[in-house]
């Protein structure tokens, strides 16, 4: 597995909303709760629409969500 | 453990089983320790194995978690499906192309269909496996 350049509070959101599950947040983004799981430990980068679902179920701007960590390819 | 990586490794499993069997009597024959006639109706038993197996374990693992099962599958589960075929598809064709060349070996078409199962055979193995890998450790 390659390294992960993409990190996520996707823990810390779900704690602050009432301690959602995994597997609810799963239901509303209709993914599996393994995949929820992968996604928070960093073992699978989400396509965009899926990360903008994650954003849209906590109300927050997708940059809240994830955070890029990568360095500029270009530079 | 999601459905679909149960399913891989149930597939993995009893392919691997049951086909370790049957090469078993393939590997009898060429010996010459029987004939292909006699382990014919063996072949078809283990056959049928196969399939009772692949259903009735589905058909468990599915009665257990019905929600799973019944879903369809999300994008990281179709992405692994995806990156798990690339290597089985290699090893399909190497298989392949080997079955093509004991045309130079003999010629018998029997043995040229073995090599050609079990090519197919080691493809699902390589499929199932790469699939285990990439739910185990992430894709």
């Amino acid at each position: 597995m390659a390294d992960c350049a993409i990190r996520n509070r996707i823990r810390e959101l779900r704690f602050d909303h009432d301690e959602m599950t995994q597997q609810a947040l799963a239901d509303r983004i209709g993914v599996t709760r393994q995949t929820v799981n992968a996604i928070e430990l960093g073992k699978y980068s989400p396509s965009l629409e899926v990360a903008f679902r994650i954003a849209a179920v906590f109300r927050v701007p997708l940059g809240e969500v994830f955070q890029y960590d990568g360095k500029d390819r270009k530079s | 453990m999601s459905f679909r990586e149960k399913s891989a490794w149930i597939s993995f499993v009893v392919i691997a089983v049951v086909f370790a069997a049957y090469f078993w009597n393939v590997a009898r024959v060429l010996a010459g320790q029987v004939e292909s006639r006699e382990v014919y109706l063996v072949s078809i038993g283990l056959l049928a194995a196969f399939v009772v197996l692949e259903i009735v374990l589905h058909l468990a693992v599915a009665l257990h978690s019905p929600g799973e099962a019944r879903a369809a599958r999300d994008e990281r589960e179709r992405l692994i499906e995806l990156k798990a075929t690339r290597p089985a598809f290699q090893v399909l064709v190497v298989g392949a192309l080997a079955g093509v060349g004991m045309i130079h070996v003999t010629s018998s078409t029997w043995l040229m269909s073995q090599v050609v199962l079990l090519a197919i055979v080691l493809a699902e193995l390589v499929k199932f496996g790469v699939q285990i890998v990439y739910f185990r450790q992430g894709v």
